[in-house]
């Protein structure tokens, strides 16, 4: 029993520091400003969301490209038919008449 | 388990797994990697934790120790980890301060000697703890502390003989 005593009296001569700042820094990283978030974050997407995602896409691309051109609107003026006068009557009214 | 809750954990049980990864690996910087590796652990699967087995260092504790030995069956494959027949030999003691001349005898010791004479020597752990940081059963405990004392007090016999030798603090 001395013995152990004496035994853990030794033992605890070799005693440690705490955990060195690096530890933290490994555990939870650099805070990133949010602003940087914007250029470098990223997002978790589930595959079956990221299929339907993908495949509304490609609906809304094949929608686009086969909808029906819309009526063009033209300000050009058809003249088909168009005949001159032939007996033109004119009369000039005056500012005093 | 909330951000909040890992710090708080973190916060309260680091200092204690790193001294124990140290001891037990010998290295400072294998510590930190082995403390890494535990809290990642955790707050990846924070369900693996069951409060009705024992406190939550005696879990840390735990996991840092499979760590450790994981890394030593990996660093020496073909070393036993509890040699119960090992005889470790005295150290030599000449020139050097007695704490250096501690870590190596620990260092000396079996893994599964060394773990629990650390958490037993060091972290003041029950044995009802030691035996749920090590899953194993008392009697096994109580033999592998045994048999780490008795190959330490072999090994450190001239410190314990002899009180205050010139290199020590």
């Amino acid at each position: 029993m001395d013995d152990d005593k004496k035994l853990s009296d030794l033992l605890k001569e070799w005693q440690l520091p705490g955990t060195p700042a690096s530890l933290d820094a490994r555990v939870f990283g650099p805070r990133t400003p949010w602003w940087k978030l914007l250029f470098i974050g990223s997002i978790r997407i589930p595959v079956p969301v990221a299929l339907a995602i993908a495949a509304a896409l490609i609906v809304m691309a094949v929608a686009l490209i086969h909808r029906p051109a819309p009526p063009q609107s033209s300000t050009s003026v058809d003249l088909a038919g168009f005949h001159p006068v032939t007996d033109m009557n004119y009369r000039i009214i005056r500012g005093d008449e | 388990m909330t951000d909040t809750d890992f710090q708080a954990a973190y916060a309260a049980h680091k200092d204690v797994l790193f001294r124990f990864a140290w001891r037990m690996t010998g290295s400072p910087a294998a510590a930190e990697d082995l403390v890494h590796d535990c809290f990642i652990a955790f707050l990846r699967n924070p369900a693996a934790f069951d409060r009705d087995r024992g406190t939550l260092r005696s879990f840390l504790l735990g996991v840092t120790r499979n760590l450790a030995l994981k890394r030593a069956r990996r660093e020496r494959p073909f070393r036993d980890l509890d040699d119960g027949s090992a005889v470790a030999p005295a150290i030599d003691i000449a020139n050097r301060e007695r704490a250096a001349i501690v870590a190596e005898g620990i260092a000396l010791l079996p893994p599964l000697q060394r773990d629990v004479l650390i958490l037993a020597e060091y972290e003041e752990l029950t044995l009802d703890e030691i035996c749920r940081a090590v899953d194993a059963e008392l009697p096994a405990v109580k033999s592998r502390l045994h048999r780490a004392r008795e190959n330490l007090k072999r090994m450190l016999r001239p410190l314990l003989e002899t009180k205050g030798l010139p290199h020590g603090r």
